[in-house]
């Protein structure tokens, strides 16, 4: 086997089904069966908090592996590693689908998964639901909706409708790296979105106080590794 | 066969926003890069095309006798005269929005992707069975948009709903760009367009009345070498579409500079 080093297919690891194994003696095999070079990590179902990706993530670029991508089946990993500021995947299993089509509503009202995580813009027409948190990487564009029982998060520009809290849950909140609302809706509070343009680089959140949404600057405290 | 044929449809979303004007131009400005390429009419229920062209009265047989194997498809087509590399394929009467199914859509397509290098067709507007039909036989799509937060809203539908269907690449048209209503705020820019549609910017077409007086001549202003706005934009974008590298026209600057200036005086004593 050779990976020519230009080749533009990157290399990819995928971390083993069974997690009985310590990292550490798994992980040096995989690493030696590869050549230094772009590399995809493919976390499987391994749910990973950012301290342990990160740490993970450090070890293969300390081997001389370049990160390309991390993908992988559970969502939380995949939020901890874009929290790291990698590009993400979130491979589907078979019997579950996280992209929704178009003009159709998708809930997921039996799922035990407490969040939906969709990659992907929203264009007018699309309405993305949730029955527990929704976790958005794309932008909500003016038309479009997304709605949660719980919270709703964009990693993008939110310009479309969001409703956190659909079942009347008034302390679900709405976050977005861009709130520009036409409307907002927490529990059964509606507002109109602010006018005027939003301070350059600030995540904003959306929350309900005495009665009222209001927004402020994003509570972001990500995770410390 | 040519499996490279290029099948691009050319939607908005939106209706009046200048598809068909687009698909007409378009054509004959490939036809006069020496590309075969062909014009699908797929807007049964509001056809005018053939208008556009001007060979509205050269029309034999349409698409539905094709489908209904009365002629053969080479009957059905009619050649442009002045540019013979551009041929029409002409849409059948309206009842057949009610029985054509995408398979009949993909026959067609596939029929004529084997004689010609381009297959133009030229959508109806909203995203109903004659969008569907249409996109079923595509590759690649054309968006074609005004400055207007309505056609912008549209034309977003549609580009999710090709996403979904796989059609790949999607590019942007803006039409009817007025470089004095952006300047003054009174029109989106480009940038607010571009920035919520997200597609690579194919071309710009300025706001022209000469768009409106060929049409109503049934002579695509790509046909002669004019030098009026609109035309140059509709060349640019063909040469885009064959790979060539020209760049964007800037509309802040469009027609106001000299030689902008000199052009209109020459073509208002033209005209
Ligand atoms: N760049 C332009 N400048 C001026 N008028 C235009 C321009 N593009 C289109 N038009 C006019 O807009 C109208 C609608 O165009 P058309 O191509 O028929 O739209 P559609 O096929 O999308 O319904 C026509 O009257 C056409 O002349
Ligand atoms: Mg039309």
């Amino acid at each position: 086997m050779s990976f020519s080093p230009n080749s533009s297919k990157s290399q990819k690891i995928t971390l083993p089904t069974s997690r009985e194994t310590e990292w550490g003696k798994s992980l040096s095999g995989l690493i030696n069966a590869l050549e230094p070079g772009p590399t995809e990590l493919d976390c499987f179902d391994w749910r990973l908090g950012c301290r342990e990706l990160k740490k993970l993530i450090s070890i293969l670029e300390n081997s001389g592996l370049k990160l390309t991508r991390v993908s992988g089946n559970i969502p939380e990993t995949m939020v901890s590693a874009a929290a790291l500021g990698h590009p993400t995947n979130l491979l589907l299993t078979t019997n579950e689908k996280n992209k929704p089509t178009p003009s159709q509503t998708i809930s997921k009202e039996e799922n035990s998964q407490k969040l939906l995580f969709h990659n992907g813009t929203l264009r007018s027409g699309d309405h993305l639901s949730a029955a527990g948190d929704v976790l958005l990487f794309g932008d909500v564009n003016p038309g479009a909706k997304i709605s949660a029982g719980g919270d709703v998060m964009i990693w993008g520009r939110l310009r479309g409708i969001a409703h956190a809290g659909q079942n009347g849950d008034l302390k679900a909140k709405i976050v977005a790296l861009e709130l520009r609302p036409l409307q907002l809706r927490i529990g059964n509070v509606v507002a109109r979105g602010p006018e005027g343009q939003p301070e350059q680089g600030l995540a904003e959140e959306a929350k309900i106080l005495s009665g009222r949404i209001v927004i402020e600057p994003a509570n972001t405290k990500i995770p410390k590794a | 066969m040519a499996p490279n044929t290029r099948i691009i449809l050319i939607c908005s979303g939106k209706g009046g926003v200048g598809k068909t004007t687009l698909t007409a131009n378009l054509g004959i400005a490939l036809a006069r890069q020496g590309v075969r390429t062909v014009v699908l009419d797929a807007d049964f229920g509001l056809r005018n095309l053939d208008l556009l062209l001007g060979l509205e009265n050269r029309i034999v047989y349409t698409a539905q006798e094709v489908l209904e194997e009365s002629c053969r498809l080479d009957q059905a087509l009619v050649k442009h005269k002045q540019e013979p590399n551009l041929s029409l394929l002409p849409a059948g009467n309206p009842r057949m929005l009610e029985w054509l199914k995408p398979d009949d859509m993909q026959r067609i397509v596939g029929m004529l992707a084997k004689q010609f290098d381009y297959v133009l067709i030229d959508c109806p507007a909203g995203v109903e069975d004659g969008f569907k039909n249409a996109v079923s036989a595509t590759k690649e799509a054309i968006i074609i948009t005004t400055p207007e937060v309505s056609a912008v809203r549209d034309a977003d539908r549609v580009i999710g709903l090709l996403n979904t269907n796989g059609i790949k690449p999607v590019q942007l048209v803006l039409n009817r760009v007025r470089p004095k209503m952006i300047e003054s705020q009174e029109m989106l820019s480009v940038d607010d367009v571009t920035d919520i549609l997200a597609l690579p910017l194919l071309g710009l077409v300025l706001e022209d009345e000469q768009v409106i007086i060929s049409t109503n001549r049934g002579e695509p202003l790509t046909l002669k070498d004019n030098i009026s706005p609109a035309a140059r934009c509709y060349a640019n974008i063909a040469k885009r579409l064959q790979g060539e590298n020209i760049p964007l026209i800037d509309p802040a600057k469009a027609g106001r500079g000299l030689r902008d200036k000199f052009m209109r005086l020459m073509q208002t004593k033209i005209f």
